[in-house]
């Protein structure tokens, strides 16, 4: 027995020997330049030995819907959306800035609690609290998701740059402590006084600065794995930067910028709390869920009035909450090592 | 491992070097802030809850003082500290009746041929530092320096004006100062210490309302050489100053707390009840300042007219709300901009093309409207001021309470006791609301067919502004544009409302000419009609152009222009000029006056809406007990009031409303 | 290292620089009101007088010149509204500790609390404690800063019986705006720790470790842990920058006479040399933060390297 193995495996070397021997024949045979030639890079080619019928966004979807809760949540978070843009359509809404007046007198109805003509009550001028809450959402939602997409866009490509070109290290990090280190306030001062607030110029404000933290996010994560082995391999094997930008840093990335951007919608409608609370908020006629609730909150402790906080601090929290856990199923679900 | 090691030290550094690092500034905080707080927690735990030892007044605040300086500061919030911690000439009592009473002055004349005022002073008056120690006597020259000190221009006074529109040479002393005229010796402005008690004011013009003006901060003293040593930080601390008042300021740390300690060696300290008023800050004492109020933590706070009602409504807090005097000295008015042309920085029209009003709000359209006596009037009867007003007001409190129907507030100046808005000439402005529906139709449907005819087109807009940092103003003219526009009809005129800037907002809006209808206010700087035509009065050139007064509404260019009113603004220009030059017959003065009022009114070159609604607060004070006047400082004073071992109420309040 | 470092230092140096000079000139742009105090009834010539006193009509090269001169002698110059005629530096000296204190203290409280939060929820991924984590993650995200802070300090206060004003020289009166301060970060240290460990634990080496029978506990301190560490160094020093800014919210509730909405105040206020200041202070710390960060995230992961010598492109 032994020797049919030995024999068999003699053969096997014999024959890999001599195929061996057969290519070391041909290459001895070629000059110099027939031996080391650049090869061109060729994408087909570099995708050929990694085919599978794994495909990475579905497998994305099959892991997200698995998270009941999560998709449970992106049904709300969808509801929400679409029923602040269909809000307006339905019958029997009120303008969210007609201040409700008796009849008789024109004397505001103030401060009327949640009921049949009022359903969230109105707040201390007179509006309706429902056609308010709902216009705000809307508002603040558009903002958020504007100031989210400039961010992701600006900030990825900047933070990609930076991280990623040696050379450009120094340039975006002395632009980025320029930036960074001039106050907010400053630039939303000087911007609510060139032009008047309103939506477009709040998105404008908030767009300018809020890039830089996304831009810093990234090129701290591309320079952790900006030259772990399989990237020091890429680059020898000559991928164009694009490509190993594209193929080999962000999608180890995805997971990570997806949950800041889904939590970056909900931090936009937190800093427009802010804008509101220094009082470079938007104008009452264009409420937003800030200024709906910094108003809720100074009436928080009486009691009678503690409805005007509740109902838009639960439509932020909905909101919040669904685009935390969503984001946060989605990240885990992006994650290729979880996909199985 | 060493690299880790080093790793987790400077992690550790990074948290922990404030700490270590700043050992020392801490210290030194405590230090501060166990020192005065000793009064403060003292107080607070004899204390229980409800019940007062009547000598202690805790207030919670919101806006801090900038400087304790008295005499260069313009804000109300720090005309208070000059109030309650230096004395002044003459005073007020609470009556509200407008006769100075004797304070450091105990006796004055006046000598009309050299128009000169001789004030005899109080002997055995002393400075005090804030530990209440004895400095020196208070002397005449005291007010010399400090008047002197006003009229230094790098100092930067914000009361300095009033100085310069009535003591004599003072303008021309400050302008001098300034480099921009030849500089002239103090000795020749017009005031003189005599002798040590012996003071005298010499007067530009004839101002029968001088006396009014003795209760006003640049009027104040102070002790010459801490001036001379301090210069621009007098009064930046509490060990800066001198006082002489009713109180001195034994701490002051600025965002925390400012305590005032009775003053023993006052001269009427027998009339100062309450010994210490312990100032708390808080930023956001609009919105714990109600809560900390029910603890029985403080004895004063504001509460915010949006949860009024709920107090009102709550039988368990419905006795604690009380409100603040009635002010008389602050009016609002509609005005009417008469200028859509662009200014230059100086307000003239020199060297600039185009409107300074956006095109799309068609300010050639609103020229020709505004310019239409019938457009005007059609608006001002539609404007319903009890809606508006009541937006501040809340639910439990009649906005007509704080209605006027002039443009100066009612109970403002007295002559003979008969208050100005009782002149013959307001009889029917007076009698009855401005707003009339049927009469704003009338108006309406007139001034359609005029303007039809001119060409303008309908609906007219009309851009009103507001400053989104003042509270409920927007609100306001959210409930001004649907009352007008339901009143009026949507085919005659489209309110506009727009925010301007929260900061640089007069600049942006009405100086710069940036509205169609604004709310404007005006404060009053003496106790006399005339400063209420300062709004809008502007002096001729002689060129046929106009001075820029107060750039409210840009009347005169009404007249520059040649358009429709330049009549009516010209008569109201003359009517002015007239009440003006009477000086010595007070009787015809206000007659004149008047007639100059009633017709701007009359023919809607403004509109006349209220004063400011009083703030809702949650005191211990009564506030009928303080001294009462329509201008100066006499208001702000704590003198003579008492600290009640219950929340006022607002029956309280009104009954002492009705005394009153 | 220490020439990447000598270079660094001296770039930030150029960047406070520009940062100051940016600055400087913003705060010109904004309207002249705020440099007066009657600015109502002045007229122009006043006005254009009191800018000329004020120095803020001499072409901005010279405004920047007098600014740099009186920095080199460490003079700021003084608070023109904020607190009238006193030097800025005086201002900052007394409200600096109190900030920073109250800010370490916070700091120090959140990492006791929220790295073992997120390392006990990446752990237990999946499980209840996961699930718990969650969901007090979620509220703090949820719900207004400004909302529960003034919800902790209304009821708190009740709770501990306390006055609702801090005093620095009650240890109780601490307790609630040092736990308002850090419930924020409690969250955000929390989630971050527990993204990056539960990437961690997916790595082939966590396999290889568990394969090879290293203990569950070893591999999560001795390995998963620390690797998810390096890139939360990067968020310590905005936190340690956040000590200096103080929190707007809760110091306005406790009245805390710290740093917290000063450089706001100040802003609005037209202050233009407190505002300065205040920068030239944020950024320095900014700056400081910045590298520090870096140099901690290089000594914590030898991968990382930031010199510009070593390969790459």
């Amino acid at each position: 027995m032994a020797s049919i193995k030995d024999k068999l495996s003699k053969n096997l070397e014999d024959g890999i020997a001599g195929q061996m021997k057969k290519e070391a024949d041909t290459l001895a045979g070629m000059s110099e330049e027939e031996l080391f030639t650049y090869a061109d890079y060729d994408e087909k080619e570099g995708e050929k030995s990694g085919y599978s019928n794994y495909s990475y966004w579905g497998s994305t979807f099959r892991m997200f819907l698995k998270n009941k809760g999560a998709v449970c949540m992106l049904v709300i978070m969808v509801a929400i959306v679409v029923f602040t843009i269909l809000q307006p359509y339905l019958p029997g809404q009120m303008d969210p800035n007609l201040v409700n007046t008796d009849p008789d007198r024109f004397v505001p109805l103030r401060n009327v609690p949640p009921g049949e003509t009022f359903w969230f009550g109105t707040n201390s001028i007179g509006q309706d609290l429902w056609a308010r809450i709902w216009t705000g959402t809307r508002t603040s939602l558009f903002i958020g998701f504007a100031v989210a997409m400039v961010e992701a866009v600006v900030g990825i490509t900047v933070g990609v740059l930076w991280g990623y070109m040696r050379r450009l290290d120094f340039l975006f990090t002395e632009i980025y402590n320029v930036l960074d280190n001039i106050p907010h306030t400053i630039i939303l001062i000087l911007i609510a006084y060139i032009l008047t607030p309103s939506v477009k110029t709040l998105i404008f404000a908030m767009s300018l600065t809020g890039w830089i933290g996304m831009a810093r996010f990234i090129r701290n994560q591309i320079l952790i794995i900006r030259d772990r082995d399989y990237n020091l391999a890429s680059r020898c094997l000559g991928t164009p930067t694009y490509r190993l930008v594209l193929k080999n840093l962000l999608p180890y990335l995805v997971s990570v910028i997806m949950l800041r951007m889904a939590l970056s919608i909900p931090a936009a409608i937190g800093s427009e709390v802010f804008i509101t609370y220094i009082g470079l908020g938007l104008p009452a006629a264009t409420p937003g869920l800030g200024r709906l609730i910094e108003e809720g909150r100074v009436v928080m402790m009486n009691a009678a009035q503690r409805y005007q906080l509740i109902y838009p601090t639960v439509i932020l929290s909905i909101v919040t909450i669904s685009f935390y856990i969503v984001g946060n199923a989605f990240s885990d679900a992006a994650d290729p090592k979880n996909h199985r | 491992m060493k690299k880790r090691c080093l790793a987790m030290i400077l992690c550790a550094a990074l948290a922990l070097s404030a700490l270590t690092g700043c050992s020392g500034g801490t210290d030194a905080t405590q230090a501060s802030a166990t020192s005065p707080g000793e009064s403060n927690t003292g107080s607070q735990e004899q204390k229980p809850e409800g019940s007062s030892d009547k000598t202690v007044y805790r207030v919670l605040y919101s806006s801090e003082v900038e400087t304790l300086n008295y005499l260069t500061s313009s804000s109300n919030v720090e005309h208070t500290i000059g109030a309650n911690v230096i004395d002044t000439l003459i005073e007020y009592d609470s009556s509200g009746d407008m006769t100075p009473k004797p304070g450091m002055a105990t006796e004055w004349s006046y000598d009309e041929a050299t128009m000169t005022w001789t004030f005899k002073l109080r002997e055995g008056m002393k400075w005090v530092d804030h530990t209440g120690a004895e400095i020196a006597d208070v002397t005449a020259q005291d007010f010399v320096d400090a008047m002197k000190y006003v009229l230094t221009p790098s100092y930067d006074s914000g009361t300095a004006y009033i100085v310069f529109d009535t003591i004599l040479n003072a303008q021309e002393y400050y302008d001098g100062q300034a480099g921009e005229a030849d500089p002239i010796d103090f000795s020749e402005v017009g005031v003189k210490a005599v002798d040590e008690h012996t003071l005298q004011y010499t007067l530009k013009k004839g101002a029968p309302y001088f006396l009014s003006l003795m209760t006003y901060v640049c009027f104040m003293p102070a002790y010459g050489p801490l001036l001379e040593a301090q210069g621009a930080s007098f009064a930046t601390s509490a060990d800066t100053m001198y006082y002489c008042g009713a109180y001195y300021i034994s701490s002051f740390e600025p965002q925390v707390q400012m305590v005032y300690q009775k003053n023993t060696t006052n001269w009427d300290a027998e009339h100062v009840y309450i010994e210490t008023i312990q100032r708390t800050y808080n930023a956001e004492a609009d919105t714990i300042g109600a809560e900390m109020a029910k603890r029985g933590e403080i004895d004063f706070t504001n509460l915010g007219s949006d949860v009024v009602d709920s107090w009102m409504n709550d039988p368990a807090t419905s006795d604690m709300v009380s409100m603040g005097r009635p002010s008389l000295d602050y009016s609002y008015f509609y005005c009417f901009n008469f200028n859509v042309k662009k200014l230059n920085e100086n307000s003239y029209r020199d060297g600039m093309e185009g409107y300074s009003i956006d095109e799309k709000y068609e300010p050639a359209n609103w020229e020709l409207a505004v310019n239409n006596e019938n457009f005007r009037q059609s608006i001002r009867h539609a404007i319903n001021r009890v809606s508006t007003i009541s937006v501040n007001t809340g639910d439990n409190i009649a906005p007509e309470n704080f209605m006027e129907n002039t443009i100066t507030p009612k109970n403002f100046a007295l002559n003979n006791g008969q208050d100005y808005t009782s002149q013959p000439a307001f009889a029917d402005i007076m009698a009855k609301d401005s707003y009339d529906k049927d009469l704003a139709i009338q108006y309406k449907e007139t001034a359609m067919t005029e303007l039809a005819a001119l060409g303008v087109t309908f609906p007219v807009k009309v851009l009103v502004r507001y400053n989104p940092s003042t509270t409920n103003w927007e609100e306001e003219c959210v409930v001004l544009e649907q009352q007008l526009e339901s009143v009026l009809g949507q085919d005659y005129i489209d309110v506009i409302v727009e925010a301007g800037p929260s900061s640089g907002f007069l600049g942006e809006v009405r100086r710069a000419s940036n509205y169609m209808l604004l709310l404007c206010n005006w404060g009053a700087d003496y106790a006399d009609p005339e400063t209420w035509t300062d709004p809008f009065y502007q002096a001729a050139n002689g060129d046929g152009t106009y001075n820029r007064g107060s750039r409210y509404a840009y009347l005169a260019y009404a007249i520059e222009d040649n358009t429709a009113s330049a009549d009516t603004v010209k008569e109201y220009f003359r009517l002015v000029e007239a009440a003006k030059a009477i000086t010595d017959d007070m009787d015809a003065r206000f007659a004149a006056f008047a007639e100059a009022e009633a017709y701007l009114i009359d023919h809607a070159l403004a509109v006349p809406y209220g004063v400011s609604v009083s703030d809702f607060v949650v005191s211990r004070l009564n506030v009928w007990e303080g001294q009462s006047a329509s201008c100066g400082v006499s208001n702000l004073r704590y003198k003579g009031q008492k600290v009640y071992d219950h929340f006022i109420s607002m029956e309280e309040y009104e009954a002492g409303l009705a005394a009153h | 290292m220490a020439k990447y470092l000598a270079k660094r230092i001296g770039r930030s140096l150029i960047t406070l620089f520009i940062i100051i000079c940016v600055v400087f000139i913003l705060m010109r742009l904004m309207p002249i009101e705020g440099y007066f105090k009657n600015f109502d009834k002045m007229t122009d010539s006043q006005i254009q007088a009191g800018l000329k006193e004020q120095g803020l009509l001499d072409p901005m090269p010279v405004q920047l010149l007098h600014f740099f001169q009186g920095m080199l002698r460490g003079d700021f110059g003084v608070s023109h509204s904020y607190r009238e005629n006193v030097p800025v530096t005086e201002v900052l000296r007394d409200k600096l500790p109190v900030s920073v204190k109250l800010g370490s203290l916070s700091i120090l409280v959140s990492l006791i609390l929220g790295i073992p939060l997120g390392a006990v929820m990446a752990r237990f991924k999946g499980r209840i404690p996961d699930k718990l984590g969650t969901l007090f993650i979620v509220f703090i995200q949820a719900v207004p800063a400004a909302v529960y802070y003034l919800f902790i300090q209304m009821y708190g206060t009740t709770i501990l019986g306390i006055p609702l004003l801090f005093d620095a020289g009650n240890a109780k009166s601490w307790i609630l705006p040092v736990l308002s301060m850090s419930l924020g970060n409690i969250a955000y240290y929390g989630m971050w720790l527990r993204r990056y460990m539960v990437d961690e634990i997916n790595k082939d080496y966590v396999r290889l470790a568990r394969a090879k029978g290293a203990s569950g506990g070893s591999i999560m301190f001795r390995h998963v842990f620390r690797n998810a560490f390096v890139p939360m160094v990067q968020y310590l020093p905005s936190s340690f920058l956040n000590t200096v800014i103080g929190s707007i919210y809760v110091e306005s509730l406790y009245s805390i006479p710290g740093m917290g909405g000063l450089l706001v105040t100040v802003i609005k206020n037209s202050d233009n040399n407190m505002v300065q200041a205040i920068v030239l202070l944020y950024a320095t710390v900014g700056v400081i933060g910045l590298l520090l960060g870096d140099i901690m995230m290089t000594i914590l992961d030898p991968r990382i390297s930031l010199g510009a010598k070593e390969g790459g492109r």
